[in-house]
């Protein structure tokens, strides 16, 4: 790490701040020469007042504490049945044979269409807020998960059993942890579909909650608080993916994974 | 005839599944108010369609996803090369991807509508939204991870750069792009029908949402099961197409 | 030597710069003369640097300090004066047979349509891929592949031809004949070519002159004229004189290898102290 390596790094945040800075000053500009009715866009100050007024009185980390409640129940749910049906699916045949095709049709299917079901089904409280953030985000866990664990090295299971492992053991010592790096991509992958669930879930089933909030903000014609909201629920993602990002170093350290070098042309 | 009776076999555990729930209504185990048997839903279905409620909001959704998946896809294949090849576009663009990439897109939702009215355009500006991302992700890394040795033999057959980009760069980069597509898809039909179902006086998505509060439920069953027909179908095409696409790739 | 030269090697420097970390020299002082229409075999122990050598010819990489000149002027940027094959074949996968071969051909001005088409026949039939010509590279075995990359390359008819390991991927059966193949070839048009390659008996049996490097920074140890009659084939391998010229190389690459070996812990050693 040279001073001349230091010295690049700061160049690459200060042009990473230019596009943001633009923005924030077009936003700034906007507003303060009413170009966008403050209907529309609120200023950049309001947002702030508002976002801190909110934190004191305490609503707006209630709703972000709802909302991710729900968040965390439905993809914890999701993370253990996708996993589960994953690795079965990839080592039992009826398995593979009842859920292959269930998996191809409800992949790319929007789950999110079923929303008025569940609501008919399970009242508009938490539970079909959970229940749509599983749906929305368990099958592309079930399928990653099973790809991985399909393509786990032949050879590794061969020298595994040579060894003496016990079919039991085999699940946990080998297929798992060498799947491992396709499981924790698969989970990084649900994480978004099933946030963007659940704050559709709230927007349209009340409820509280950051998209709870952000609709009512919008229906009263509130943008101060809708873009606070807004903010809110951006920041509790990167948060999130971050979190995901770190644990996954974490639980793959003894992974080389691959480094991508770019190429000049 | 072999093909059909392999697909048969592939699909008969989802046959035996619409059976079952047949029967678990007509047998009165399953309550049919809340869920309506399928004969019941197809019913439901084809007076929807002969009456011709269904068509007018089938197309304007899947209007709204081809035009925004197209912006997306136009925008996004440019963007993702730019941040590839140019390392002040990478150095630009990419910290605000980094950071716009986990927002939760449908958050936008409100916001769109309340700048875009409730017509075509807040629905297809969501649908970029959502898609762009993806599709940028896709080309940029395709693009990155091109074999050095690839441009290389490109430039000593007499290539410029120019024709580096096309013929060697994008084709490169050509499965990474189409798998962001596909991401985009699926992300795209959920927002759409999010959008749709939030504010909007057309679109399958609102014709779910208007026949669940008018408690219309077999027809509400017909228009979600059309919703994941369609999305389902879409995925299949973009399938067959990356398959064509990528002929190369099967040895 | 015969001739002029026709790629002069000129006090050559290449450091490495690894990302984020200090130039390393990986080339230091390489200087050689290759005569035209002359076969130069270069070997060395691995990390050597006798890529980057090809590499810095081809105009891949930038030179650090020195020259090297083609027909006595410095090389530019990669170009089709310079045809490359490397050792991963780097066949466009995307692209047929015949249109891997078309490419280079559809570069370069004043061809017709007719006449790539007729030259990329001949060429194919040279490397015997007749029947082949509408295969993607994935559905060729290595050889193949291998044979469609040279073609690819002679078919823009280059100057010179520089070769990195082509055969270093192959199988050893497939590698003998494609030896041949390359012998054959070349005898019957002859071009310049450097030739990259670890495996001493082939430098032996290809070349004209093999050049030795040294383990890192690479310099130009030794330069051994092979001296066996040509035209050559298979049958040259069971002379004396090419087992003691084998004997000759494989000694001197011996001891650089060694050097690089016992180098490695060293290096590690400089590249700690380095990254403080």
């Amino acid at each position: 790490m040279g001073r001349r390596d230091r010295r690049t790094r700061l160049a690459d945040a200060a042009l990473g701040a230019v596009l943001p800075l633009l923005l924030l000053a077009a936003w700034e500009i906007a507003t303060r020469f009413a170009l966008v009715s403050s209907f529309l866009l609120p200023r950049p100050g309001a947002v702030v007042v508002r976002l801190a007024e909110e934190i004191a009185a305490g609503t707006l980390p209630a709703a972000a504490g709802a909302t991710l409640l729900r968040l965390t129940v439905s993809y914890g749910i999701a993370a253990v049945v996708g996993v589960g049906l994953g690795i079965a699916m990839a080592r039992l045949r009826t398995v593979r044979w009842v859920l292959d095709p269930v998996v191809s049709i409800a992949l790319p299917s929007p789950k999110i269409s079923l929303l008025p079901v569940l609501v008919l089904w399970f009242g508009v409280f938490d539970t079909p807020k959970i229940v749509i953030g599983v749906l929305s985000c368990v099958f592309p866990i079930v399928a990653g998960t099973a790809a991985g664990a399909a393509g786990v090295d032949r050879h590794l299971i061969w020298s595994a059993e040579n060894l003496g492992t016990r079919p039991g053991a085999l699940l946990w010592r080998v297929v798992l942890p060498a799947a491992l790096p396709q499981i924790v991509t698969a989970l990084q992958v649900a994480l978004p579909i099933a946030f963007i669930a659940v704050v559709v879930a709230e927007m349209l089933t009340g409820g509280g909650g950051l998209g709870g909030g952000l609709i009512e903000a919008t229906r009263l014609a509130d943008p101060a608080g809708a873009f606070a909201h807004l903010v809110a629920i951006g920041v509790l993602g990167f948060l999130a993916m971050a979190a995901l990002r770190r644990l996954r170093r974490f639980i793959l350290v003894w992974h080389e994974e691959e480094q991508r070098q770019g190429v000049i042309i | 005839m072999r093909r059909l009776l392999h697909w048969l076999l592939r699909s008969l555990p989802v046959l035996l599944m619409v059976i079952a729930w047949e029967a678990a209504v007509r047998l009165g185990l399953v309550g049919a108010a809340l869920l309506p048997a399928p004969t019941t839903i197809a019913a439901a279905w084809w007076r929807l369609a002969a009456d011709g409620d269904l068509l007018p909001h089938a197309a304007a959704s899947l209007w709204r996803a081809t035009a925004g998946l197209a912006i997306s896809v136009a925008a996004g294949v440019a963007l993702g090369l730019a941040m590839a090849l140019s390392r002040t576009a990478e150095r630009l663009v990419q910290p605000l991807v980094t950071f716009l990439y986990p927002l939760p897109k449908s958050a936008l939702i409100p916001i769109v509508l309340v700048w875009f009215g409730f017509g075509h355009g807040a629905q297809i500006a969501v649908i970029v939204l959502g898609c762009l991302l993806p599709v940028v992700l896709g080309a940029y890394n395709g693009a990155r991870g091109v074999e050095p040795a690839l441009v290389w033999s490109a430039r000593s057959l007499g290539a410029r750069r120019a024709e580096i980009v096309r013929d060697v760069v994008v084709r490169a980069a050509l499965p990474d792009i189409l798998a962001g597509i596909r991401v985009a898809l699926a992300l795209g039909f959920v927002l759409l029908v999010s959008a749709e179902m939030v504010g909007a006086r057309r679109g399958l998505g609102f014709l779910i949402a208007f026949l669940g509060e008018t408690g219309a439920y077999p027809a509400m069953f017909a228009v979600v099961v059309t919703v994941m027909a369609l999305g389902f179908t879409a995925d299949r095409v973009l399938l067959a197409a990356t398959r064509r696409l990528l002929r190369w790739r099967e040895a | 030597m015969a001739g002029r030269s026709k790629i002069v090697f000129d006090a050559v420097r290449y450091d490495y710069t690894p990302p984020g970390g200090a130039p390393v020299p990986a080339l230091d002082g390489v200087s050689l003369a290759i005569a035209e229409d002359e076969f130069v075999a270069v070997v060395g122990p691995s990390g050597c640097g006798k890529s980057t050598l090809l590499h810095l010819v081809a105009g891949f990489l930038p030179l650090s300090d020195g020259r090297i000149l083609l027909d006595g002027r410095p090389v530019g940027p990669p170009g089709p004066d310079r045809g490359v094959v490397f050792q991963h074949f780097a066949l466009f996968p995307w692209k047929t047979v015949r249109q891997n071969i078309l490419y280079g051909l559809e570069r370069k001005r004043g061809l017709d349509a007719d006449t790539r088409r007729a030259l990329a026949r001949r060429y194919i039939e040279m490397v015997r891929l007749e029947g082949f010509e509408d295969l993607y590279p994935a559905q060729l075995s290595g050889g193949m592949k291998q044979r469609v990359a040279i073609a690819r390359t002679l078919a823009t008819q280059p100057d010179v031809l520089l070769m990195d390991e082509p055969f270093g991927a192959l199988d050893a059966q497939t590698r003998g004949l494609m030896q041949e193949e390359l012998l054959a070839i070349w005898s019957r048009r002859r071009k310049t070519v450097l030739f990259v390659t670890h495996d001493v008996h082939e430098a032996v049996l290809l070349a004209d002159r093999i050049a030795v490097m040294t383990a890192r920074p690479g310099r130009i140890k030794a330069l051994v004229e092979v001296g066996l009659p040509r035209p050559r084939d298979r049958a040259v391998i069971r002379s004396a004189a090419f087992a003691e010229r084998c004997e000759d190389v494989w000694a001197l690459v011996r001891e650089e290898a060694r050097a690089a070996e016992a180098g490695v812990g060293q290096m590690g050693a400089t590249e700690a102290g380095g990254a403080r």
